[in-house]
Parts: structure tokens; sequence; C-alpha cells
């Protein structure tokens, strides 16, 4: 038998843990509840959460394989997001018709457009230091706001673009009834895209997991290092860039058909998708893929049901006005929340999680 | 190495850039216009300097990335308007002098008020996460929150007409040349502020350290200064000048609101991109292009004037990609 390395084994071993681990069922779990979501709770507002946290899941996700796995900060995510949700609204809303051709047609031009523009960026600020891509990045976001809202005539300006959806998928479509709940378009659309999000999310994390993706972890720990190796870090940045970039626009694509309308606010704006991403990746961990279920669990969680807690501190305290004002602005205790877990949890929930398990096990291997 | 044609010819070129730079519109405009548009242009250039010069000192010598600039930015321009709020008689006075003492009050009240919110800001957050630029732009982004955030707790989340002094509005009428009186002084101040910035970092040993630590940062630190220490003042300066530039550009724009501070960031990233991180002067000849190249445009292709600051930054980071006065690093 050939003598096996030490990266090997530890192949090996974790196979065979593999559907014994916890972590495993609770992946399964997790995945179970999203799909019984629209059979548990048939509400509208419960619905339209858990799609949401898929889809936002997968985009911090992408995210993460720029920030966490290769180490660059890119302030133009909420734009290739957009640029989904843009080119799928063309394609089937303003300039199209709603069907299946064009829903597919209006995701690869988006795929194209962003492959272009990712890889545009990537040479043109990659070529001194990682943070000129944040920058570059920034700025861009910027003129693309501008522009949506400029280009009125093409884009539908601030006002935006209402979409329906082809066939199955639109509101009108009804199945009939399955079990006793009512399958409508709503649902099926719900199950197209959590089942495509999944692909998508499985899809990065074979991207992480392969020799490609140990290359990009071993830029973002130590670029010198790695050049020294011999890699060529610049084609694996930009390598991953394009790849976070296309994986973002799709799933903004996905949003569009979810919400049916898009516009330069919900769609482009830089503050309110990028600081959301931001804080959901932050708070679930950078370089761990799985942060961003966790992370967008939370805060999509949090901001449904601020109103409600708003509601109960004007009830419960109604003298508090500090109490009050606090709450309205709620973005300030993110801020203050953000800043102090980059402080004192870097690693976020799901890394502090992993480590502590793998603290316990090491002292488990170690006391007989 | 044999030189290029480049750099053999690069002072003739660079003479021939700004000299194109600044004839080309001329095709499109009349000569009386491209001299307001100049004035206009000029003054925004400096005001664009203010912050960005903050900006780029903070990186050369710390190796930070502030995105908590334009935070600081709109707060300079919050206590400047607090300031005018209070002495409204005075803004309103007649008298020259009344409402240049308004003024001075405003600048020094809204730069010391951001400068001590520099230190504390450099202290209890940056301080931590040194040497890591990740960290850094990921904590200053959530500074830049928290900071903003603030501004509407405290002066409200709408946006407030800013008043300009009395004696400092109206026009000058020179050969039908039409000049805002508010703008020259913001050359003025543009041009005073570049002038302390050079006469401290190339006459004292102030500057000596600091242009020595913007070189090899272990070195100065050998030779036995508290580097900690130059980095709290120097981030406190830093903010300083975007306080002055955040009253400065709220007048000129008659007007403040929460987020301004972002969309002046953006101009100042631009502006360092341009004139290379790092550098004093490139941060002044990046801010004047920006400045000139935003009127110019403006006037003659309104919708372009948002993307050709960037499509400069474009062109100049694909020819130069450290920028046209890269400071050594």
């Amino acid at each position: 038998m050939v003598e096996q390395t030490p990266v090997q084994i530890y192949r090996d071993q974790l196979k065979k843990r593999r559907y014994t681990s916890g972590g495993f069922y609770l992946r399964m779990g997790i995945l179970a509840l999203f799909l019984l979501v629209p059979f548990l709770f048939p509400s509208f507002k419960t619905v339209d959460l858990a799609m949401k946290i898929v889809i936002f899941a997968s985009l911090v996700a992408s995210f993460d394989i720029m920030l966490g796995y290769t180490g660059i900060l890119s302030f133009g995510h909420g734009m290739f997001f957009g640029i989904g949700a843009y080119c799928v609204a063309f394609l089937i809303g303003k300039y199209g018709s709603p069907s299946y051709i064009n829903l597919v047609l209006g995701l690869l031009l988006a795929m194209v457009v962003a492959t272009a523009l990712a890889l545009l960026v990537s040479f043109i600020s990659l070529r001194v230091k990682a943070i000129f891509f944040a920058m570059v990045t920034l700025a861009l976001a910027e003129l693309a706001i501008v522009l949506a809202n400029k280009l009125s005539g093409f884009t539908g300006g601030e006002d935006g673009i209402s979409i329906s959806l082809p066939g199955i998928f639109s509101v009108a479509f009804n199945l009939g009834e399955f079990m006793g709940f009512d399958v409508s378009g709503r649902i099926l659309t719900y199950y197209f895209i959590l089942f495509i999000c999944l692909a998508l999310f499985l899809m990065m994390l074979r991207f992480t997991h392969s020799p490609l993706g140990r290359v990009l972890q071993a830029i973002r720990d130590n670029e010198q290092r790695a050049v020294a190796l011999g890699y060529k870090t610049f084609i694996f940045q930009t390598i991953a860039i394009t790849f976070g970039c296309v994986t973002a626009t799709l799933i903004g694509g996905l949003y569009a058909m979810w919400v049916g309308y898009v516009n330069p606010e919900s769609s482009l704006e830089v503050m309110a998708i990028m600081l959301n991403v931001l804080l959901m990746v932050i708070i679930g961990g950078m370089g761990t893929l799985y942060g961003g279920i966790v992370g967008a669990a939370f805060l999509l969680v949090t901001q449904t049901f601020l109103p409600d807690l708003q509601h109960l501190a004007k009830d419960l305290f109604p003298q508090a006005t500090l109490l009050h004002n606090v709450l309205e602005r709620w973005l300030l205790l993110f801020g203050v929340m953000f800043i102090l877990v980059v402080i004192f949890f870097p690693k976020g929930v799901i890394g502090s999680a992993n480590e502590f398990i793998a603290r316990r096990r090491r002292s488990a291997a170690e006391s007989p | 190495m044999t030189e290029t044609a480049i750099q053999r010819w690069s002072k003739e070129l660079i003479i021939a850039g700004a000299f194109i730079f600044l004839v080309l519109p001329l095709l499109g405009m009349s000569f009386t216009t491209y001299l307001t548009l100049t004035i206009a242009g000029l003054a925004m250039g400096m005001l664009l300097f203010l912050i960005a010069s903050g900006v780029s000192i903070i990186f050369g010598l710390m190796d930070v990335l502030n995105f908590a600039h334009g935070a600081l930015f709109a707060w300079g321009a919050y206590v400047g308007f607090s300031v005018f709020g209070q002495l409204s008689n005075w803004v309103e006075a007649p008298s020259a002098f009344q409402n240049l003492g308004v003024f001075l009050v405003a600048i020094v009240a809204a730069m010391t008020a951001v400068a001590v919110l520099g230190i504390i800001l450099e202290r209890v957050i940056v301080r931590r996460v040194y040497g890591n630029h990740l960290f850094q732009i990921l904590i200053t982004f959530g500074a830049t929150i928290v900071l903003v955030e603030l501004i509407r707790v405290v002066w409200g989340p709408n946006d407030e007409i800013m008043t300009v002094p009395l004696t400092f509005r109206g026009n000058w009428d020179i050969l039908d040349v039409i000049i805002q009186k508010y703008r020259i002084i913001c050359i003025f101040i543009g041009i005073v502020v570049y002038a302390v910035i050079q006469l401290v970092l190339k006459k004292t040993k102030l500057g000596t350290i600091v242009r020595a630590g913007v070189e090899n940062r272990e070195m100065v630190q050998a030779m036995g200064h508290n580097i900690f220490l130059l980095f709290t003042g120097v981030f406190a300066a830093g903010a300083g000048l975007a306080a002055l530039g955040g009253l400065a550009m709220s007048i000129f724009s008659l007007q403040v609101y929460p987020d301004m501070g972002s969309t002046y960031l953006l101009f100042a990233f631009i502006v360092v991109i341009i004139g290379g991180l790092g550098s004093v002067t490139g941060s002044l000849v990046g801010a004047l292009i920006v400045g000139l190249s935003y009127n110019y445009v403006a006037y003659l292709v309104p919708w372009a004037a948002a993307g050709v600051n960037i499509l400069i930054m474009i062109v100049i980071l694909l020819i130069r990609p450290t920028g046209l006065f890269a400071a050594g690093k």
C-alpha cells in the first residue's frame, strides 16, 4: 500500500466522520427546516423572511469567498447583486416578456456583464495593492447608483421596474391543493430559488475546498509566501473575485424574481445592502461560508421584528424616550455591535464555535 | 536599465498634459464662462484637498486606510452648523468683521471637536488593528455607521440649510466674469492649509519625524521616538483637516446632511488614487484635477459629470498604478 501523506490521513478521518458528526445533522436539519417552511408557517411574512434568509445567506457566502477566503474587501458586491436584478428585470420586464427563455437569458446576460466588469475592476485595481480594490469598487458602486437614477429612460429611474414571472412562477398560477395546502406560483418560486441557492452554495463549498481554494487561503494568510512558492497571486485573486461576483449577480437575479420589482434603492444601494452583507459576514464568521446563514438569519429576523420591539418598548416604558430614540436608530446599535464583534470575536459565531469544538476535541484526545 | 520614451520625456509630457487639460474645455465654451468654471473648480478642488490630504497623510504614515474620514468630515460640518445656529445674529450681521469672527469661531470649534473625536477613534478603535488592512477598513467602516447615526441622533435625520455669513454672499463682477466671493475664500483657505502643511513637514523637527515615519516606521522607532504618540497626533490633525473641509464644503453647497461624508469620502479616495497615497502635493494636484474636470464636464456634458472622475482615476491607475506622486512605498 502506498504511504499516505498527513493531509490524506486527515481527509480520510473526515470522510469517516462525515455521517456521524453532529454538524452533518445540523446542516440537514437546517435544510429540512427551509424545505418545510411553506407548510409549517404558510403566512406571507414568514415565507418571505425564510426566502430572504436563503438569498442573503448565499449572497454573504459569495462575499465570503472574496473577503474570508481571499482577503479582498469589495464594496461593489451590492452593485453586482443589483446588476443581476436589473438584467433579469430588463429581460422579463421592461424590454422583454415574461417567459422561461427570457428568464434564463437574463441570468446569462447578468453573468456575462458581471464577468466583464469583475475582470476589468481586478485588472485596474489589483495591480498595486489589494486595498485599492475596496476604494475602486466603492467609487464604481456609487457611480452605478447615480447612473441607475439618472438614466431613468433606460432603468426606470427611482421608480424602478416591476416584473411578473412566467408560467408556473406567476402569482396567478395555482396547481391546486396538495395534502391540504395551496400550491401556488409563489410556493413553486420559493422552491425554485431555494434549490438554485442550494446548488450555488454547494458549488461555493466545492470551490473553497478545491486546491484552488487552498491557494486562495494561502494568499490571504501570507501573500509574499504564496508569491515565493510560485503562485501568481494576481491571477488567483482575479479568479476568486470573478467567481464571487458572478455568483452574486445570479443571486441578485433570483432576488428580483422573488420581490417582483427592482429599483436603485432596494437592489443597488451600497450602504443598505453592503452594510447588511458586511454585518452578516462579520457576525456569522469570515472564511466559513456557513457563517452567512447564521448572520443572515440573525440580522433579518431582528430587522423584521424590530417594529414589534419598538412598540413593546413604548408600551412597557412609556417614559424612557432615550430608549425609544436608540431603538429608532437601530443602525447605531448594529454599528456598535459590528465594531465590538470585529475587535473581540473576529472569527464570528461559526468561527468561534469551530475553534471551541476543535479545542475540546484536542483536549479529549490528550486525556485518555 | 534603459529609459523608456515616457520616462525620458516625463516632465514635458506632464506639462503638455496639464496644458491640454486646461485649454481643451475652451473649445466648448466662452472665455468668461471658462474663467467662472475654473474658479469654481479650483474652489471645489481646494475643499477636496482638505479632506484628501488627511486620508493621504494618515495612510502614508500609519498605513491605515481611514474609511471613517467622511464621517469626521460630516461631524465638522455639523459642529460648524451648530455654531452658526448659536451665533446667528453674527452670521446675519452686515459687518465683515463679525462674519469673519463667527467663521473663525466655527472653524476652531469644528476642528477642535473633531480632532478630539479623532483621538478617541484612534486610541479606542484603530489602534487595535494596526498592520491589518482588512480589519482597518472594516472597523473604520463600522465607526462610520456609528458616527453618522450619532449625527442623526443629535441633529436629527433631515437635511438642514446652511447659511452663508452675510458679507460672504454675492458675487464680484470683474469684466463680465462672475466670481462668487466665497469661492475665493475657499481657494485662499486651501492655499493657506497647503502652505502650513508643507512648512510643518519640511521645516520643523516634528515634520521631519513624520516624513521619516512615512519612509520607514521601524527606523523612526529605533531612533527613540514614540511613534504611537505621533500616530495619534497625525490622526487628530487629519481629523481636524476633515472638519475644516466639511465646514467649508457645507457653506459652499449651502446644506448639511448626515450622509454627506460618504459622498465626499468617495471624491477623496479618487483624489488620493490619482495623486498617490501618502503625498500631500499629490493630494493637491489630484484634488485640483478632480475639481476642475468635474466643473468643466458638468457644464459641457451634465450627465457625464459623475463618471468623469472615475474615468480619470482608471486612466491614471492604468498608466501609473501608484498615482502621480507616489510616496516611496
